[in-house]
């Protein structure tokens, strides 16, 4: 691991785009997620790392309240995106989605075109006056998620006959597309061999200059390698947070110095 | 970690040789062998049972695709059908098919006299036997349309008698003859004469296909296209009703439903209504649709809502079964992109869930097709529909009967030649039903999800 790199890097001091105090998940009788206190700054990479089941993911899916979709899931706690609490009653998750843009774990592009599966968000929020304003988002999004050279003779051709790094990229033009302030990734690489990941983690460093981006990876390196700021995360708690230098470095936990060395996890 | 520090010994020194099985993997093999013939053997079964009802059918029911029809010139002696002489429309109504019986019987003897055939019927009377109860009203109706034919002679191209067709279809033997009242061996002897000639011959019968049912005694003019139009307004009153209702219900319980004591309980009633005798449903239609509705009985109507009832659980369930086929993935990316709920329903989830929706819906259409169990109850069997509906809602609202009760109804008759009738409606089930299936099969096939 190249440890001087990840010392060097610069960490802007930016201002708080997500406040999560006390955060509390049920699934059921579980209790998935035990009082989570996380500030995520803006135009940064936060990396939640953690082993399997430890909770990463389903934090994660609280910020765009994606578990409103499971039944069973109960969040408590409160949660600010620049200051509004996003569990309000008053707030339409809807909303809160195309605010908050998500990238899933495996690359799931619509059965649909390229162009079809970019311009959908912008379409159903209206964000395009007509086709040449949708043909701009398209190739912007595209553009953003490093996919235009490759894909710009064939916008017609189905999503779904990309390879897997293309059609993640896809999956991050889509999100980009309906511009969203904080893109929250669910492990994007698991799914792709080296040569997409690291197109993928370059593409993350640039998404930076932009949105406050938060990805949960079960691989340390990468969250050494893309992010400013890292989170650990073990059975349900936070346990350490802090900037992505000093977890590898000089974690304070004991825990996160076990997992980080691999004797856990 | 602690298995590896016993040391492996092996129990038994023997050495086996890889090419000369021993006793175990014989018997493992000869199982697997055995388990194949099964296989087989149940296969071979059913492709067997499925060709010798297909050959029966075939055998039994072709016949009813042909009709033996005479070809005669009719006198239309004006003496008999306008005795006043006025060519009055409201005159010549008056005159029963009884009128026109004489001059089709002569028309068919005189036929048999320029031929010159030696036959011991010497009267024009005798022909009775070979003429249908029917042809007396194909000739009335021409008359009736047209006046101004009284007194020519036109050629008629009339339906023989049942016996007559059968005879020519080896439904008829000579042997049983001796027994009938309605024909002799005479009037067989003089049909193996005219048929030669041309007078009498066996053609495609079109009428079977378009026609109505007929009575008792006349099998020869009986046709299912009637029956047909009854079955074809049901379909249409159940897919208008069954498909919007069963997506519409599966979406909300598939999509929307909180998962709760209450959903379940209607999931596992649902289920059930799937497996309730059809019988059952046709009870219901009569106690709701016509006892308390007054809905009209013998209705394509009423039999269309008692089959729609009896749809909505096949449709419901298949449509579940093809929205909970679509990946959630599917559903986590529209989400994820800020569609509501019910865009990403429509626009994602359904379109996938289609071909599956359609698939079931034709199943089930296919089925209430079939069905002739609720049609008993409401009044669809055993009604002779003589006239083809003239519009919608005379489709709809007339009395009128269904393809399989009219088999059913033709089954039950005495003469034989309903029973061969029967077998041909059952043909022209299948061919609906085989037709069904394949568009079923062809949909499926078209919009799977094509990337």
């Amino acid at each position: 691991m190249n440890d001087m790199r990840i010392l060097e890097r610069a960490v802007d001091t930016n201002e708080v785009k997500i406040a999560a105090k006390g955060v509390q998940v049920y699934y059921g009788d579980t209790h998935a997620i035990k009082d989570v206190n996380v500030d995520i700054q803006d135009r940064t990479v936060t990396a939640f790392i953690g082993p399997s089941g430890c909770g990463k993911s389903t934090f994660l899916r609280c910020i765009n309240r994606m578990n409103d979709t499971i039944d069973i899931a109960r969040v408590e706690g409160d949660i600010r995106i620049d200051g509004e609490d996003i569990y309000d009653k008053r707030v339409d998750p809807v909303q809160l989605r195309a605010k908050v843009g998500m990238v899933f774990q495996k690359p799931n592009p619509f059965p649909k075109s390229i162009y079809d599966n970019v311009s959908y968000g912008p379409r159903i929020h209206g964000l395009a006056k007509n086709k040449a304003e949708l043909d701009d988002i398209v190739e912007q999004s595209l553009r953003s998620a490093a996919l235009w050279d490759e894909v710009k003779d064939r916008l017609n051709a189905p999503g779904t006959g990309l390879s897997g790094g293309q059609q993640q990229r896809l999956c991050i033009a889509r999100a980009v597309a309906t511009e969203p302030e904080v893109l929250l990734m669910d492990e994007p690489c698991s799914a792709l061999d080296p040569i997409a990941t690291a197109q993928v983690e370059e593409l993350i460093d640039e998404l930076r200059q932009n949105y406050s981006v938060v990805i949960v990876t079960h691989s340390m390196q990468q969250a050494a390698r893309v992010s400013q700021r890292t989170a650990f995360f073990h059975l349900g708690n936070l346990v350490e947070y802090g900037e992505t230098g000093q977890i590898f470095t000089n974690p304070e936990d004991p825990r996160t110095e076990s997992y980080i060395t691999g004797r856990i996890g | 970690m602690t298995d590896a520090t016993t040391p492996v010994t092996p129990r038994s020194k023997k050495s086996v040789s890889l090419t000369s099985p021993d006793a175990r993997t014989q018997k493992r093999k000869a199982a697997e062998a055995r388990f194949r013939m099964y296989g087989i053997a149940g296969i071979a079964t059913g492709i067997f049972c499925l060709i010798v009802l297909l050959t029966s059918i075939l055998a039994s029911g072709t016949g009813a695709f042909q009709q033996t029809f005479i070809s005669v010139q009719v006198y239309l002696d004006p003496a008999k059908l306008d005795k006043k002489g006025n060519r009055d429309p409201a005159d010549i109504a008056k005159v029963s098919t009884f009128g026109y019986t004489p001059l089709i019987q002569q028309a068919v003897f005189d036929a048999v006299q320029q031929a010159g055939i030696e036959t011991p019927l010497t009267r024009s009377k005798d022909m009775k036997a070979l003429i249908s109860a029917s042809a007396a009203a194909q000739v009335r109706d021409v008359v009736i349309a047209d006046p101004t034919l009284i007194g020519e002679t036109i050629g008629f191209r009339i339906l023989a008698s049942s016996r007559v067709d059968g005879y020519l279809k080896d439904r008829v033997m000579r042997e049983d003859v001796a027994r009938d009242k309605n024909i002799d061996a005479e009037h067989l002897d003089l049909v193996d004469a005219l048929v030669p000639l041309g007078i009498v011959e066996k053609t495609f019968n079109m009428d079977f296909i378009t026609g109505a049912d007929a009575s008792e005694s006349r099998a020869e003019a009986a046709g299912i296209g009637v029956a047909m139009m009854g079955s074809f307004f049901m379909m249409l009153v159940v897919l208008v009703l069954s498909l919007p209702i069963g997506v519409a219900a599966s979406i909300y319980l598939e999509e929307f439903a909180p998962k709760n004591r209450w959903t379940d309980l209607i999931e596992v009633n649902i289920a059930n209504l799937a497996a309730v005798p059809s019988i059952v449903f046709g009870i219901l239609g009569l106690a709701v649709f016509i006892q308390f509705m007054h809905l009209p009985q013998s209705a394509p109507l009423v039999g269309g809502l008692v089959l729609t009832l009896m749809t909505l659980p096949t449709i419901i369930i298949s449509t579940r079964a093809s929205l909970k086929a679509v990946p959630p993935s599917i559903r986590d990316a529209a989400l994820g992109v800020g569609a509501s709920k019910m865009q990403a329903v429509f626009h994602h989830v359904l379109p996938l869930a289609a071909p599956g929706i359609l698939t079931g819906t034709i199943i089930g259409l296919a089925q209430a097709l079939g069905e002739t169990a609720p049609l008993l109850l409401i009044g669809m069997v055993g009604f002779i529909a003589s006239n083809a509906p003239d519009g919608i809602a005379s489709g709809l609202l007339d009395p009128n009967s269904a393809m399989p009760a009219q088999i059913y109804e033709w089954a039950k008759r005495a003469d034989p030649a309903f029973y061969e009738r029967a077998w041909g409606g059952i043909i022209i089930l299948l061919v609906f039903l085989i037709s069904m299936n394949t568009l079923a099969v062809i949909l499926r096939r078209r919009f799977e999800r094509r990337w």
